[in-house]
């Protein structure tokens, strides 16, 4: 297929206090965007224009090639899906899934309510009240209810951002499997960035109703192209590397040429495509090698950027990949941090965290 | 235990005050129940059956009933569209139209029958041409009983559907959409059914104000007679005894309907309240 499987272009719309600014992106069959944002973003508005609740005073949404921007909501085959899931309180689990079949015929070759359960393990659950399921479980319902129209895209609200951390990180996973194997395209808003990696394969970062900045995590985290879009992604380091081993609890991380070791966590099975991300106040600089051999991870490293941040110095390097640093006054003076300045950069495996990532497609 | 003079205080002040208004709250109590007791207590078997047979009373109770059942009908087909539209959407205005609604009750029931009688009476406005064009009159029929009664009694439906319908998560109507329903349908199938308890209260209300309904009645239409105003006449013509046994009567069958109808939609709330909480 040339075309995109979803393509949004020049949105722009102002309802109340909230506004959209000439919102453009595309999306290839399979792909989630993950749209981060903080609240007030306008990431709500832009999914339920999507969705066909408010029209755009300008631009198009196109899907499959079809125009969609004047369809009512009930015409467009897009699934939304809210914090808590929003299920029928009225209905059973199967007619929470079946309910869409109510008003369209079902397709030929599209899974029947009872395949769809099945398939989602709900199977046992089909005769109950949403109130009486767990989060995961609801989440599955909303899945399948969802699935059941066969839609064309997803929209995703936030849906894990009320969840305790614990049930957050299962579901992430769990949402994260069927997103892979669903084919759909998907946009995801949060303001959580680990979600936002954990989930991404393209993503945007939006503020004030314009999408400032669109492109693969690491490209947003590693290369923020405006100073909002570094303040809000943070100036962690985010590196894409393949699980080279796992042993002992440690993984090595290959990136680039060069060998990361981490904790090993649910992301790091052998051959596994991660990101490794590394906060900059875990990152220590020092004239020599650490003589503490416990420090696995140490880098002959350049400086290729200092600024101020706050009291601290941000310390930008390349250590045959890029790094950030922050470090205290006294270090910066200490040594003699200016561009070019040739030293050793060193971070425990424990502070290198994992996210799996599903294989390039 | 350590004392708590924080506790100290907390467990004797409440303690006076729980006495104090369990007390106000018992006099009220007993000042409502009070009356009635007394009236079933004057009532002896015999002038109870006596009243019970004759027809004129058996017919006037059932209109009463009738007339408050059709009344709760017309309040649902009319009051709940109102309410929906209150509870969803905000309009330049709204406030007049909330004052509107609830006009009703705060405007004396003799008031309200008089004002009635300009628009359904013999030269009103809507009853003049009506008859002509029909022959049908609203004055000496059921129809100006349930137009006296809708017209006092219709706030409670709109009010407590409206109740309803806003605690209803617009997200709902939202996903239903996007699953494939159009407004109607999601009217029909999402937002009714949940609001379906705040309705059905509101519906018991209308039902226990228009079956109580008095003085709008009498003004615009004395004939046929409902049941008060029945007893009313009764008063008039023989004194306290026979009035009293059918007010008995009266309020025995009232009563029952409205408790069996508490009844219903309370279980239905428990069930819905523990649905929810799971």
């Amino acid at each position: 297929m040339v075309a995109s499987a979803v393509a949004v272009e020049g949105l722009s719309l102002q309802v109340g206090a909230f506004a959209l600014q000439d919102i453009s992106f595309s999306l290839s069959a399979g792909e989630t965007f993950v749209i981060l944002g903080p609240s007030g973003a306008g990431k709500s508005l832009l999914l339920e224009t999507l969705a066909g609740f408010y029209r755009p005073a300008r631009g198009r949404i196109l899907i499959g090639g079809r125009d969609l921007t004047d369809a009512p909501p009930e015409a467009r085959r897009i699934a939304l899906m809210f914090q808590d899931y929003a299920l029928f309180p009225h209905l059973n689990v199967a007619q929470n899934v079946g309910f869409g079949l109510r008003f369209s015929p079902r397709r030929s070759g599209a899974e029947p309510v009872g395949a769809l359960l099945k398939r989602l393990g709900l199977e046992h659950l089909a005769g109950r009240k949403p109130a009486r399921l767990s989060g995961g479980e609801q989440q599955r319902v909303a899945l399948a209810r969802a699935l059941a129209m066969e839609p064309a895209l997803f929209l995703f609200d936030e849906p894990l951002s009320a969840l305790d951390a614990r049930s957050r990180d299962t579901l992430r996973s769990e949402l994260k499997t069927f997103l892979g194997r669903a084919g759909v395209p998907a946009i995801y808003v949060t303001h959580d960035q680990l979600e936002a990696l954990a989930l991404a394969d393209k993503m945007a970062v939006m503020s004030n109703g314009a999408l400032l900045q669109v492109g693969t995590p690491s490209e947003i985290f590693n290369a923020p192209a405006s100073e909002v879009v570094a303040n809000f992604v943070g100036v962690e380091t985010v590196l894409e590397g393949t699980v080279l081993s796992v042993s002992e609890g440690m993984a090595a991380i290959g990136i680039g040429g060069r060998i990361l070791h981490a904790l090993a966590n649910d992301a790091a099975a052998a051959n596994a495509s991660v990101l490794a991300c590394i906060r900059p106040e875990d990152v220590a600089l020092a004239r020599t090698t650490h003589p503490d051999s416990s420090v696995r991870n140490q880098f002959p490293a350049r400086v290729t950027a200092v600024a101020a941040a706050g009291p601290l110095f941000k310390i930008t390097l390349d250590a045959g990949f890029p790094l950030v640093a922050y470090v205290s006054k006294q270090s910066y003076l200490e040594l003699g941090l200016v561009s070019g300045v040739a030293l050793i950069a060193s971070v425990k495996a424990t502070a290198v965290h994992l996210i799996g990532r599903a294989a390039p497609p | 235990m350590t004392p708590d003079p924080a506790r100290r205080q907390g467990f004797g002040q409440p303690r006076g005050l729980m006495f104090v208004f369990s007390l106000a709250g018992g006099l009220l109590l007993v000042f409502i129940a009070l009356p009635l007791l007394r009236l079933y207590g004057a009532q002896t078997p015999a002038s109870l059956m006596r009243v019970a047979a004759m027809a004129e009373v058996r017919s006037a109770i059932l209109l009463s009933v009738e007339a408050a059942f059709l009344t709760a009908a017309c309040a649902a087909l009319l009051g709940v569209p109102l309410a929906y539209l209150l509870a969803r959407t905000s309009f330049r205005g709204k406030g007049l139209v909330e004052a509107i609604v609830d006009l009703p009750l705060a405007v004396p029931h003799t008031v309200v029958g008089i004002a009635l009688l300009f628009v359904f009476g013999r030269t009103g406005i809507i009853g003049a041409p009506i008859s002509e064009l029909t022959g049908y009159q609203f004055w000496g029929s059921a129809g100006g009983i349930v137009i006296a009664m809708l017209y006092v009694s219709a706030p409670y439906t709109v009010n407590a559907a409206r109740v309803g319908f806003e605690a209803v998560d617009p997200r709902l109507e939202k996903v239903a959409r996007t699953l494939g329903a159009g407004r109607w349908a999601v009217f029909l199938q999402v937002s009714l059914p949940l609001a379906a308890r705040g309705i059905l209260t509101g519906l018991t209300l209308t039902f226990a104000r228009s079956i109580s309904e008095f003085g709008s009645v009498i003004v615009l239409t004395y004939y046929p007679m409902t049941a008060p105003v029945k007893i009313y006449d009764m008063f008039l013509q023989f004194g306290l005894g026979d009035a009293s046994a059918m007010a008995a009567l009266f309020l025995a069958v009232s009563l029952s309907l409205f408790v069996i109808f508490r009844a219903l939609f309370a279980s239905r709330r428990g069930a819905a309240a523990g649905e929810r909480r799971g």
